[in-house]
């Protein structure tokens, strides 16, 4: 089994990742705008100190003093950042008047302005920048500076800056984890309810989950339980007309098996038995009509649909129940102007007008009228009956002599019907009922 | 001891009908709500046998109106219920029995074990426990439908063995000539006027004077104390 991908991990790896990768730039631009800064300043530093020792040479200073006070020790630094210039004074010759600090003396050049020299032995880089006393050209000063001491203060001022982006990236990833998984708590809800998920439950989420990015999981989660809860109870239902129309009979059988142990021989006797047969051949019909319902669902995948005509196969199923109506006392017809042409299966469309028929027939009372009808235009046939209306009172009153047609449970017919019209894309439903009659059952075919 | 069988299948109401009148009881059949509710207004049963899916209405309905009936409405209030039905969910068997049912059966079932059900509901509504009655020294079965008196059986009919057991479930209590009728026969059995003092004098002749004693005038009981009794 492979392991299961946390969306948590995934969130917070990428998070983190592009925290990274923000950081580290942010760290490299400081360091790189430290170092930059730091040349800066120490340039503007150089300017400065020349700039002063050149106005300390034009008498601006209070004294003069002489060249070795110049090159004054080098451990007077009070600050940090102080740094450890070397200055070298010219006169307007080349001849070297002074110099100071740790820098080896440079060759004199006349031009001005910043640049590195390569000095001692072995040369290290130094950094330099020099300048003329105005128009005249008197004396040239050189202020350097060594990079290496140069590039420490860079380094040192680009630590300052950067360091505290590089203790703060933990304690950034740890509050952003926090906030990752504060803000996933609603999924971390979702996927809680989700596992234990009770589909039997009408509502099956525990909780609402109003957040908008979960409307069309949660909508379809509710839908998906609103079908299966429907499925269940039509089962259920079915289950129930099944229990009832098998268990009926076989009940019935039971009993009269029993009583029928103790009977002397007679007419009681004679009787019993006919209602015994009448309950086995009642069982046999229902498990007829379970196993046709069974193979519905096989034939729509085994059989391809065919071009019938629904009028000749209503006038065969009209036929058959003939003598079963005329012994029940019904009066039973066809109703077809032409030709109705549908694509299906003649199996399960007979089994469907047999069912129509047979409810008709088992359920109302002897002298009803039935009809079966059938409009091409409409596309749709139906069984109507008038419930025994306009029945001869005579007839009436003969109620219950006679054979009935056993017919499965309305119910159970119905449910038989219903599956074999969604079979052929028709809708069944009862219709409203023609004058002269009670009821109507409508099969609806869709258009041709 | 008399039933009430509501049920709407023909073929199962004939059956339960024969069988149970071959068992000794007097069997009256309705097929609805309205019949049943009829018949139990109108008379008192030992039992009545239900069944959940009518014709016109629920089952249900007929137990609840049973139970709920204010006192002194029905000459049988307390009768026990055994529903008999199709469906054999367990959600179905507690709904009626919570509803006040005694018992549930689900169909098919064993006619012999319903008989058995129907004898224990109606020995569980006379407070007894044991499956015979000791009445002096007689030994009643209501089970074999058979008499012994000291270990020998008795010839009792099957009417005559009714009116022992009606009047053995019922001591001390008296109980008229309509009371034990109402519990022998059903509605369409023939009756004649003096079947009960008939039933009474052989019964007489066959257990001896003492068993049975006539209250003038209302009707006849089994006494306490019979020797043979149990303390």
């Amino acid at each position: 089994m492979t392991a299961r991908r946390s969306l948590t991990r995934h969130l917070l790896a990428w998070t983190l990742g592009a925290l990274l990768a923000v950081w580290v730039s942010f760290v490299v631009v400081g360091y790189m705008t430290g170092r930059h800064e730091a040349d800066e300043l120490t340039d503007g530093h150089l300017a400065s100190v020349a700039s002063l020792l050149l106005a300390e040479r034009e008498g601006r200073f209070a004294g003069r003093g002489d060249p070795a006070a110049l090159a004054g020790p080098g451990s007077l630094k009070s600050h940090d950042y102080q740094q450890s210039m070397s200055v070298v004074v010219w006169n307007a010759t080349g001849d070297l008047i002074t110099r100071t600090g740790d820098a080896p003396t440079p060759p004199f050049a006349p031009s001005e302005g910043f640049e590195t020299l390569h000095l001692g032995n072995p040369a290290v880089p130094w950094r330099a920048f020099s300048r003329w006393d105005g128009e005249g050209h008197q004396r040239k000063v050189m202020v350097l500076l060594s990079e290496r001491e140069r590039d420490d203060l860079a380094e040192d001022i680009a630590a300052q800056i950067a360091q505290p982006g590089l203790w703060l990236l933990p304690v950034i990833a740890l509050v952003l984890g926090l906030a990752i998984r504060k803000g996933l708590r609603p999924l971390y809800d979702l996927s809680r309810d989700v596992h234990a998920l009770d589909i039997r439950q009408r509502e099956p989420l525990r909780h609402a989950h109003p957040e908008e990015e979960f409307r069309a999981v949660v909508d379809s989660i509710n839908t998906l339980a609103a079908r299966y809860h429907a499925t269940l109870t039509r089962e259920r239902e079915l289950a129930n007309e099944l229990a009832h129309e098998l268990r009926t009979p076989l009940a019935a059988i039971t009993l009269q098996a029993r009583a029928l142990r103790d009977e002397p021989a007679g007419a009681a006797r004679d009787d019993m038995l006919a209602r015994l047969e009448r309950d086995a051949l009642r069982a046999g019909q229902v498990l007829a009509d379970l196993l046709a319902l069974a193979r519905a669902s096989r034939t729509e995948l085994a059989e391809a649909a065919q071009v019938l005509d629904l009028g000749d196969l209503a006038r065969e199923v009209v036929g058959e129940f003939a003598q079963a109506a005329h012994a029940s006392g019904h009066e039973l017809s066809l109703a077809c102007p032409g030709p109705f042409s549908v694509t299906g299966h003649p199996l399960l469309l007979g089994l469907a007008l047999r069912n129509l028929v047979e409810n008709a027939l088992g359920h109302t009372p002897r002298g009803t009228r039935v009809e079966v009808q059938l409009d091409p235009a409409g596309r749709w046939v139906q069984v109507c009956d008038d419930a025994g209306q306009g029945v001869a009172a005579a007839v009436v009153q003969g109620a219950g002599d006679g054979p009935r047609v056993r017919a499965l449970g309305l119910g159970l017919g119905h449910r038989v019907v219903e599956k074999i019209a969604a079979i052929h894309g028709a809708t069944f439903s009862q219709a409203a009922a023609p004058e002269g009659f009670a009821s109507c059952y409508r099969l609806e075919f869709p258009p041709a | 001891m008399r039933v009430l069988v509501v049920e709407d299948d023909d073929g199962i109401a004939q059956g339960l009908k024969a069988h149970l009148r071959q068992q000794g009881w007097a069997v009256d059949v309705t097929d609805g709500v309205a019949g049943a509710w009829a018949a139990l207004r109108a008379e008192p049963f030992d039992l009545v046998l239900l069944d959940l899916g009518l014709a016109d209405g629920d089952g249900a309905q007929v137990l609840r109106q049973l139970r709920a009936a204010p006192e002194g409405r029905l000459p049988a209030p307390g009768t026990p219920v055994l529903i008999m039905t199709a469906r054999d969910q367990v959600a179905s068997r507690i709904a009626g029995l919570d509803m006040g049912a005694d018992d549930y059966v689900t169909k098919p079932f064993d006619p012999g074990e319903l008989a058995a059900r129907m004898r224990a509901l109606v020995r569980r509504a006379a407070g007894r426990a044991q499956a015979t009655l000791q009445v002096g020294d007689l030994q009643i079965d209501p089970a074999a439908r058979t008499v012994q008196r000291a270990g020998l059986p008795l010839e009792l009919s099957a009417r005559e063995f009714g009116v022992l057991l009606a009047l053995a479930e019922a001591r001390p209590r008296v109980l008229s000539r309509a009371q034990i009728e109402a519990r022998l026969y059903s509605w369409d059995n023939a009756l004649d006027s003096n079947a009960i003092e008939v039933h009474v004098h052989h019964l007489r002749r066959k257990l001896g004077d003492g068993v049975i004693r006539t209250l003038r005038g209302v009707g006849y009981f089994v006494p306490e104390n019979l020797p043979g009794d149990r303390p």
